[in-house]
């Protein structure tokens, strides 16, 4: 096992690799910019360096200074948490060419996978059904055009080096494809530094059902199941549950093979994530694989009793998964509501500021992880969320109620939350049928809208 | 361990009862000592901080930095790491120090180097004066914004 592991990340998720570290017996190595000299992250592990000033760019983005970092404290492995450089292939192969060990995939399943027309390939060749779209990448608006008339519109332009929910640009018409096909090569080469786009057709109405998959260095890959991610604001997720309301035990096992027979295919280890569209006839499509930890992975944790953190640490080390495929089953459920800095009122606009008070719920079935506390001031400079509240129950409809209480126990004083925002969902009809799909919040979003014009 | 920590740990031991802290850190350990200047033993690396007496007497031969508690008042400013990494004071291992206490320097001159996978990156002063103190420790781990020296400006 590791003598040292530095967490190239902040907030939340730095903590939660070192609460693994800690339970590991592991000792651990902060990385944080000026801006975060007080933060959490950096009190709890056991030594700490600075990396730069607040801009991100120039502290927790800057790979010298990160690699530096490892190599003046000695750590031997390095996670990276998610966001950041957890994706960045170049990153991962500095790290080994640095004898320091990155707990994650390696550069060139990262660089396969990222890609997400060559993703959409290895897939395909595992059998693995994708959304139907163009056979790879295409290059002028004629051939877009083309291809999108065998497909039938409306579909979707899509960056190649996207994803996340970004890149992307959709076309009901051909007037709509011809305009958007260069603005979206012109967006992407702007964004990720790559022009290269494909076309998928727009699934209607879809679930956003994603696998958590883990594979070893022994050629073990297993699934632990689904997560239902569809409540998302501009495709960033809000809420996510497991299992999916709209995922029965037979569609699970067929996703679920597909989700490992495709992780197989790319030769993957570590943990990542299988992100499929589940359309209302139950049939279900290849849409990107996440090569990291995620934001939402306690989801998992929670109803099937695994630490995906610890089992990360351990595959790098080249230890088997803990877990055997039979032996995993999901069982209660579990939702995650996302906590974020950001005004409802005010269409989620970020705010910053200092947190005078901090209670945190608890009582049974209730996981907070965050990295605020009373005191604690929000930095601009980066992302808004501020904790991750879940509740698990027997059922979905205790998860339900334990959220809405555990929500209403939440006490945030200083910066506006998305907490009122979580508690409208508890209540919310069709939130709580679990009949919803990707679409449905902004079309909640558009009826509100309507409403208020009508006055 | 930066200077607004250090100011905030000789607050803390002024306003109490405690007549010796230290606070041991990667980046070199501080001791803080009531009443009159106490000759530390010479520990790698350590900074003494003396609460009450204000001229270093510390050797420029023996390696130990001095931050005093009135260089916030005084004016001097530091010269700062930019970068992570090892600090060389000199260019190769037998060659003479770049500067050492006492030291005139000027903006853009070079005054030590900070080793980063492997690269020797020569730091430059950003302000023209006399350095009053080495803040670092020769070979001594340093991160982004450690101090490395402590100028007085012209």
């Amino acid at each position: 096992m590791f003598s040292k592991v530095l967490v190239a990340n902040r907030g939340e998720i730095a903590l939660r690799v070192m609460r693994a570290c800690k339970e590991l017996g592991i000792p651990t190595v902060a990385i944080h910019s000026e801006a975060d000299e007080d933060s959490l992250h950096v009190k709890f592990a056991d030594e700490a360096v600075c990396v730069g000033p607040a801009h991100g760019g120039l502290s927790y983005l800057d790979v010298k200074a990160i690699i530096s970092a490892c190599e003046v404290t000695g750590a031997e492995a390095l996670h990276p948490g998610y966001g950041f450089l957890a994706e960045n292939a170049d990153f991962a192969e500095m790290c080994r060419a640095h004898d320091v060990t990155f707990i994650g995939p390696t550069a060139e399943m990262m660089r396969a996978l990222g890609d997400k027309a060559q993703a959409r390939e290895i897939m395909s060749r595992s059998g693995v059904p994708v959304i139907p779209g163009s056979d790879g990448l295409v290059e002028d608006v004629e051939e877009a055009a083309e291809i999108a008339e065998t497909l039938g519109y409306p579909v979707m332009i899509k960056a190649s080096a996207g994803g996340g929910g970004k890149g992307m640009r959709p076309a009901s018409d051909l007037e709509e494809l011809k305009t958007g096909f260069q603005m979206a090569r012109t967006e992407a080469e702007a964004a990720f530094g790559n022009a290269d786009v494909y076309l998928e057709k727009i699934i209607l109405g879809p679930r956003h059902i994603e696998f958590q998959v883990l594979g070893d260095s022994h050629g073990n890959v297993v699934h632990l199941g689904e997560r239902d991610c569809s409540i998302q604001r501009r495709h960033q997720k809000l809420i996510e549950e497991s299992p999916s309301p709209g995922v029965g035990p037979q569609l699970r096992e067929a996703m679920g093979e597909a989700a490992v027979r495709g992780t197989k295919g790319a030769g993957y280890l570590s943990a990542g994530t299988v992100e499929f569209l589940l359309d209302s006839g139950g049939n279900f499509y290849f849409m990107e694989m996440n090569t990291r930890i995620q934001v939402e992975h306690p989801v998992t944790e929670l109803v099937t009793g695994v630490d995906l953190v610890k089992e990360q640490i351990g595959i790098a080390a080249g230890e088997r998964i803990q877990v055997e495929q039979d032996k995993l089953g999901l069982r209660g459920h579990a939702i995650e509501c996302r906590i974020n800095a950001e005004d409802p009122e005010r269409d989620f606009a970020p705010c910053p500021g200092t947190v005078t008070e901090f209670y945190v719920p608890g009582g049974p079935g209730i996981r907070v992880d965050t990295h605020v506390y009373s005191g604690y001031v929000i930095p601009p400079h980066y992302d808004s969320m501020i904790a991750k509240l879940l509740a698990y129950g027997n059922t979905r409809e205790e998860a339900i109620s334990r959220m809405r209480r555990a929500l209403e126990e939440f006490v945030i004083v200083g910066v506006a939350t998305t907490i009122p925002f979580h508690s409208a969902m508890m209540d919310d009809p069709e939130f709580v049928s679990g009949r919803f799909d990707t679409g449905s919040l902004e079309r909640k979003k558009k009826a509100r809208e309507e409403l208020v014009g009508a006055v | 361990m930066n200077r607004r920590k250090i100011e905030e740990l000789i607050r803390l031991v002024e306003e109490s009862d405690v007549s010796e802290l230290t606070v041991a850190g990667l980046f070199g350990s501080v001791r803080i000592v009531k009443g009159s200047t106490a000759a530390a033993p010479a520990t790698v690396p350590t900074q003494q901080v003396s609460v009450t007496a204000p001229a270093p007497t510390q050797s420029e031969d023996s390696g130990e930095a001095e931050i005093s508690a009135e260089d916030r008042d005084s004016g001097l400013v530091p010269i700062v790491s930019p970068m992570v990494g090892t600090f060389y004071a000199a260019p190769s291992p037998d060659a003479a120090v770049f500067v050492r206490q006492g030291d005139h320097v000027s903006k853009g001159q070079v005054v030590c180097i900070v080793e980063a996978m492997k690269l020797m990156n020569e730091i430059e002063s950003e302000v023209s004066g006399t350095v009053v103190r080495v803040a670092v420790e020769n070979a001594a781990p340093v991160e982004f914004g450690q101090a490395l020296f402590m100028v007085e400006p012209d």
